[in-house]
């Protein structure tokens, strides 16, 4: 069973960090995966991509241009790729900037305000982990367990707070996932 | 004791190079290459070697140079426009007869060209790295693994032949993340330094003088054990993977990258009954030459050379062993345009089935 992602926004949205952190979860559950990222010179605000490819066989092409999961954070992002979801896919928007998502009607789509869920936690750089915790509720890829482990790992040297912070980011996207 | 890691190919590459035994590393930053200079810029003082950051790419591979002379393992790496303005080094170390690993991690080009990845520098690497016709061996892995297998292993070739080795990769392959399992680290002591080396560590006496100038006379016998050792090359050092080559009528020849993509299309169009195979050239230089040479042209209908750059780079080298008992066929992206999987499959198909490609 082979599945892909793809991950696009603008720099600084956490993109690249989202697809890492999943590629790193499913490794920990003893599963296959391979990231890789593509952007432009800019730091910031540039256009973000990754695609990440999680299977139990070894992978052999990390290049899918096709994918089972496109998770867009913008409307660009959107525009740009709502092609290449697989018929079936999952189509997976952050609302707050994608305000149309009609084109496709062959996919499963899930429109989310992950902007507005991140705020509301307290902090809008949660917005990628309510994504994944939306992806994880809607698609079970990777286990819940592994992925929060992940995470503590991930923010252990971060101020106090910000863990516990992305944790119900986590939470309340597994749940919106879910249902 | 190897371990495994979830590792950037970048980093993997540097962490196989400091376990592999390299102890210097200059370099000047490009992209997509930049995460082997910083993990090396703190990895290196871990384990008593040295860093620098230099001023050029000229001065960092002359760096490298006096390193190697002192039989320190020692590298640099940077991204096409980088290795061309290395490219008088290059030269100097395979003059001096100095072990060095250079690591190519390649972009469009030509000129400044763009950050994102291609597979541009295959002539470059493989035909004149350097001016006056030298060769260095070029390797060209296609995963975080094979590039850890081959750069730790690097001087052990770079200083058996006193040449430099070159390690040729694509910013897909320096980029993207994968498990990779490290191998233990290579324990070197001074006993193990060339007895050629100009240290004089640990008491040893001087052992000579290491030039890039020679007397035309002297010249022409080392250019002539240059041209004999890449004989020897061909013979023994060749490395090539061969994929459902056997019964195969469509031969897809694919380096790096490319050939992961390639190998997904074989299987797909396998699936579909198409006797399609993969031959992967883990060498560049020396070149598989019969690989190809030998495939049964009665049974092979046609060879489809598949890589991230347009045209073609490697179509040449193919050409020469196929002599036209075959049509020889190309596709590819460029310019930091990646290679996908749909692409390759539906140009590779359109082959095989006879279309109009």
């Amino acid at each position: 069973m082979k599945t892909s992602f793809v991950f696009s926004g603008s720099g600084g949205q956490g993109i690249m960090s989202a697809g890492i952190t999943l590629a790193q979860a499913a490794i920990e559950m003893g599963k296959h995966a391979t990231y890789l990222p593509e952007y432009g010179p800019e730091q910031r605000g540039g256009s973000a991509k990754c695609t990440v490819v999680i299977s139990d066989e070894p992978i052999v092409s990390p290049l899918p241009k096709n994918c089972d999961n496109l998770i867009v954070m913008n409307e660009q992002a959107y525009a740009k790729f709502y092609e290449d979801v697989k018929a079936g896919g999952l189509l997976l928007a952050n609302s707050c900037r994608v305000k149309n998502a009609d084109e496709r009607d062959d996919v499963k789509k899930i429109l989310a305000p992950v902007d507005d869920i991140a705020l509301e936690l307290g902090n809008p750089k949660t917005a990628n982990i309510v994504l994944i915790g939306i992806l994880i509720g809607a698609t079970g890829i990777v286990d819940k367990e592994t992925f929060r482990q992940s995470l503590e790992e991930k923010f252990k040297d971060k101020k106090p707070g910000v863990l516990e912070m992305n944790l119900q980011a986590l939470e309340k996207g597994i749940a919106l996932g879910a249902e | 004791m190897s371990e495994k890691r979830f590792m950037k190919g970048n980093e993997a590459i540097a962490e196989a190079a400091v376990r592999g035994g390299c102890r210097f590393f200059a370099g000047y930053p490009i992209t997509p290459q930049n995460e082997i200079p910083e993990y090396l810029s703190w990895r290196l003082p871990e384990v008593g070697g040295s860093y620098v950051q230099g001023e050029s790419e000229i001065a960092s591979v002359n760096m490298v140079y006096g390193a190697a002379a002192m039989g320190t393992r020692a590298m640099t790496s940077s991204s096409g426009p980088g290795i061309s303005l290395k490219a008088e080094g290059i030269s100097y170390l395979a003059a001096a007869g100095l072990p060095a690993l250079i690591v190519n991690i390649s972009r469009g080009g030509p000129g400044l060209g763009s950050i994102q990845p291609a597979q541009s520098d295959y002539l470059q690497a493989t035909k004149a790295l350097g001016h006056g016709g030298f060769h260095a061996m070029v390797f060209a892995p296609n995963s975080a693994q094979e590039a850890v297998d081959i750069v730790y292993d690097a001087w052990e070739y770079a200083e058996r032949d006193r040449n430099p080795v070159l390690v040729l990769m694509d910013g897909c392959l320096g980029n993207i993340m994968e498990e990779v399992e490290l191998p233990p680290m290579k324990e070197l002591s001074d006993a193990d330094l060339p007895d050629w080396s100009l240290t004089r560590r640990n008491g040893r006496d001087w052992q000579g003088n290491i030039t890039p100038i020679y007397t035309e006379a002297i010249l022409e016998g080392l250019n002539a054990m240059a041209g004999e050792m890449y004989k020897v090359w061909e013979e023994d050092d060749v490395k090539v993977e061969e994929f459902m080559v056997d019964d195969a009528e469509y031969v897809i020849v694919a380096y790096g990258i490319a050939s992961r993509v390639s190998k997904e299309a074989v299987l797909t169009l396998r699936a579909e009954g198409y006797k399609v195979g993969l031959i992967r050239p883990i060498t560049v230089f020396p070149f598989p030459k019969k690989s190809i040479r030998n495939l049964d042209y009665d049974r092979v209908k046609a060879i489809i050379d598949v890589e991230m750059t347009i045209p073609a780079q490697m179509r040449e080298d193919i050409e020469l062993q196929v002599l036209d008992r075959c049509p020889v066929y190309e596709y590819g992206r460029s310019g930091g345009v990646l290679l996908d999987d749909e692409g390759v499959l539906e140009a590779v198909r359109d082959i095989v089935t006879g279309g109009t490609f």
